[in-house]
């Protein structure tokens, strides 16, 4: 294995519009992923506009100066290319992968949404997305048991005001209420080169993505008063425990325990990243060991914890269990708030940080095995920290971390303001 | 203007090449590896030629509790000294089952490559089955699909390939089975399912940088204490098509959405139109530009995305449409999807959006397999539909001169509007009058 998490080349260069370009050269397959990443996503919306970050990434699909509604996807799709985009609450990314002679083609359309879109936004777009977003909600917070455990957890780990405090796929409420000069406006606001960073990952050489950038992106005007998401860094402990309870259409007891732990980026996020593989990764974690296998009381799929890789406040630290048939929602919960307790007080055994070390550095290395994989993850250091060539260090980092950072977290992390979610099946008549 | 309007070409494209293939007999069974220089992680596959088709009926789910009861203890240790054995070197035992076939796997970086093929094996052909573990793992199972089924769509599905296929066969009912079937399982037919399949060689896959793999000894270790030869598999089934159009409602009150599924039998996987039937229903359903995601998304806002295609195995295949629909255009929507079926088989396909097609599918050969696991998973289709080395590069040029005669052709022979099963689980009190005022087809009870 290389020392380095990153044996690739990175070359970067910024525009004189303040937009940044980073490379990575691979010429292993004759496909080049195109990345962009803005720095906007929910934690930008005030209150009342929940939910338009997202449904604004929708509208960057239907078209804009010179490119028709829905041919995006049509020239995408007929170069071969597949793209996606998503939101959350730090940020939006576009990206597609095509076969490599089409990267041109690829540059031209993302410089025309991000300099190209207000003339061409209309109220019928607006509306058929809007409706499209609602549908997505449904889909997959509302129609699916358990499915709103996000939009729960969120208000109960981030106080009112915070920008963490509302999920990103905002409220029905507040969709409806979408205007379209507000998502003209919000395009104007954020949707400026110096506010993104330009990843090309594979079979494409630096010079040319550089001088193909300028020529497409080069002569869009930067924004100077890009306005700042609130800060949410400090989120002061209240030293109080919240709990939720829910009754549900769902088919057995589920409980999540969740903390504020540290930002992403952070030396604090590693270790919690460490725990977290620890106590909630696999057949060999806690989790499964001791409630799955040991006392028997969770279901074995549905053991698991994990960070959120937020970025900018305190990210959230979540495990949650699943009853099996016949034990009740205040076992399930005792069981798992004690072997997340656990984690302060009984050390973490080398064969465990072993383990966890083996299983993280797999996972990056299957992370970095598609070019569109390295693009994402260039452009989130590239935009979270400035930096792109910060990806190598992110593996011997985890790989750095130790037991006694890790016993340190968690008395940290898991003393105070806990929150407890616990989804209970609805009786039935 | 800041913006440049005209649309670049593309530049010189570079050939296309799927990595060089290389089979061999070694150590009893068969081994096919592609060589990926240079790449840090490798997959090995052990592919063997039992799939959901070759469980009794009424066994439905024997193959699943099977997977996993393999991991609760071996000849050699048990269930969590494996689990740390398997995780200590950063991989997991993967397990997978289609119509066709079964297989294990594992990702892992290529020096520790051969420490977890012998886990595997170990796995795969000396799990201890001791019956205490099998039943709870049974239950475990039965729990799990009871979780899954509580999710709309399982019970939509199971109702479309029951009526397409017919609830007396195994390709039925559900692939994975279904609460009641898993539970309803004893240990013998764990373990004698286990000697009768799981001890023959099979084939085992390998994707990575040969140059740092003993091909030799990685199939010693798969294929150890094995015997027994390739199973029979039989012939393509003929399956009828329904005489006029039928409606399945699915009820699940209170849903906010409803869940379609629309489904008629169609060819098997070895079938010469493959590949325009492809075409055709990537025009209809198969890519976002599709006909159907174009209307039912972009036009109208009934749903967040609609897709169907063409799925085929060994010995049958299905054409199928999916979505979720709010509740409320329900009926709108389902006469809009079967129109647009209707349509397509009648009038066939454009050239523009042909070419679309065909380049997107060509074009995702070279996108979609860079990984390991990708093309471990392509070789795995060569293995089971017994297609050449070249199969890849063929496809790439069969999809890329494919015309619009040829895949209108096979819209128009291979969908059938009116043989459609319109199976919609949803809100029954609220959608029912609506779904029968469509007259689409009978409302079956």
């Amino acid at each position: 294995m290389p020392d380095s998490g990153y044996p690739w080349p990175i070359q970067t260069s910024r525009l004189d519009n303040g937009l940044r370009v980073v490379v990575s050269e691979d010429r292993t397959a004759p496909a080049v992923a195109v990345n962009l990443w803005y720095d906007v996503g929910s934690r930008h919306e005030p209150a009342g506009q929940t939910g338009f970050a997202h449904l604004f990434e929708h509208l960057m699909f239907e078209g804009s100066v010179n490119v028709a509604k829905t041919e995006h996807m049509k020239l995408i799709q007929g170069s071969g290319g597949s793209l996606n985009a998503t939101t959350n609450p730090d940020r939006t990314n576009y990206f597609e992968t095509v076969p490599a002679e089409h990267l041109e083609l690829a540059l031209w359309l993302e410089a025309d949404r991000m300099g190209g879109l207000v003339p061409a936004l209309t109220q019928e777009t607006l509306d058929n997305q809007r409706d499209v977003v609602k549908n997505e909600r449904r889909q997959r917070y509302e129609n699916v048991p358990y499915g709103d455990a996000w939009l729960r957890l969120l208000p109960l780990l981030y106080p009112p005001g915070h920008p963490y405090h509302h999920a990103t796929i905002g409220s029905m409420a507040d969709l409806n209420a979408a205007d379209l000069a507000t998502f003209q406006a919000f395009h104007q606001t954020y949707y400026a080169p110096n506010n993104a960073v330009l990843t090309v990952v594979g079979d494409a050489t630096a010079s040319d993505v550089f001088a193909l950038a300028d020529k497409y992106f080069g002569a869009l005007p930067a924004r100077d008063d890009i306005p700042p998401a609130p800060d949410g860094r400090s989120v002061p402990a209240t030293g109080q425990t919240a709990v939720e309870s829910v009754s549900a259409d769902v088919p057995a007891p589920r409980v999540y325990i969740a903390h504020r732990s540290y930002p992403f980026g952070s030396p604090g996020y590693n270790v919690i990243t460490v725990l977290a593989t620890i106590l909630g990764s696999g057949r060999g974690s806690r989790l499964y060991q001791r409630l799955a296998d040991g006392e028997r009381i969770a279901q074995p799929d549905l053991v698991g914890a994990y960070g959120v890789d937020l970025a900018h406040a305190p990210a959230p630290l979540i495990a949650t269990a699943t009853a099996r048939p016949g034990v009740s929602a205040e076992r399930l919960a005792e069981g798992l708030a004690e072997v997340v307790d656990e984690l302060a007080t009984v050390p973490v055994t080398a064969a465990e940080l072993d383990r966890a070390k083996a299983l993280l550095s797999t996972g990056w290395w299957r992370q970095l095995s598609t070019v569109d994989g390295r693009a994402d993850l260039l452009g989130r250091y590239a935009t979270q920290f400035g930096d792109p060539a910060r990806i190598a260090e992110q593996l011997p980092a985890l790989l750095a971390v130790t037991a006694e950072q890790i016993a340190e977290a968690a008395a940290d992390v898991l003393a105070t303001d806990r929150v407890t979610l616990t989804y209970l099946p609805e009786e039935t008549s | 203007m800041t913006l440049i309007a005209d649309r670049p070409g593309p530049g010189a494209a570079r050939p296309y090449r799927f990595p060089p293939v290389v089979r061999r007999a070694a150590a009893g069974g068969q081994v096919v590896a592609a060589h990926l220089p240079g790449q840090n992680l490798a997959v090995a596959l052990l592919l063997l030629d039992v799939g959901a088709g070759q469980e009794p009926v009424g066994k439905e789910g024997l193959s699943g509790v099977l997977a996993k009861a393999l991991e609760e203890g071996t000849a050699q240790r048990d269930a969590a000294a494996y689990a740390l054995a398997v995780e200590g070197l950063g991989t997991a035992l993967s397990t997978g089952l289609d119509w066709d076939s079964f297989q294990a796997s594992v990702v892992i970086p290529v020096d520790r490559l051969s420490a977890a093929v012998e886990l595997l094996a170990e796995a795969v052909r000396t799990p201890r089955l001791d019956p205490a573990d099998v039943r709870r793992v049974r239950d475990d199972e039965a729990t799990a699909l009871r979780m899954d089924w509580a999710n709309p769509g399982p019970r939509a599905d199971a109702a479309l390939r029951a009526d397409l296929f017919g609830a007396q066969n195994r390709w039925g009912r559900p692939m994975h089975g279904d609460p009641e079937s898993v539970a309803g399982l004893d240990v013998e037919d764990v373990t004698v399912f286990h000697s009768e399949w799981f001890l023959r060689p099979g084939t085992l896959i390998v994707a990575g940088d040969l140059d740092r793999i003993d091909l030799d000894a990685l199939a010693a270790a798969a294929f150890a204490g094995t015997g027994g030869g390739p199973a029979e598999r039989g012939g393509p089934i003929e399956v009828p098509l329904h005489s006029g159009r039928r409606i399945i409602l699915v009820d699940r009150p209170g849903s906010v959405q409803s869940t379609l599924r629309l489904g008629h039998p169609s060819p098997h996987r070895a079938h010469p139109d493959y590949v325009p039937m492809t075409l055709a229903g990537t025009v209809l359903g198969g890519a976002f530009t599709s006909r159907l995601n174009h209307l039912l998304r972009e036009v109208h806002g009934y749903t967040y995305g609609i897709r169907g295609d063409f799925a085929a195995s060994r010995r049958f295949g299905r054409f199928a449409v999916s979505s979720g629909v709010q509740t409320a255009v329900t009926a709108p929507a389902l006469v809009e999807a079967v129109g647009e079926i209707t349509r397509t088989q009648a009038t066939g396909v454009t050239e523009e959006e042909l070419e679309v097609a065909r380049s997107w599918r060509a074009g995702q050969l070279s996108v979609e397999l860079q990984s390991p696991r990708a093309i471990a998973s392509a070789l795995t289709t060569l293995v089971v539909h017994d297609l050449p080395d070249d199969y890849h590069a063929r496809l790439r040029e069969s999809l890329l001169s494919a015309d619009v005669d040829q895949v209108s052709a096979a819209a128009a022979t291979h969908l059938h509007p009116e043989a459609l099963t319109l199976v919609i689980e949803g809100d029954a009190a609220v959608i029912r009058d609506d779904l029968e005022a469509t007259a689409l087809g009978d409302l079956l009870p």
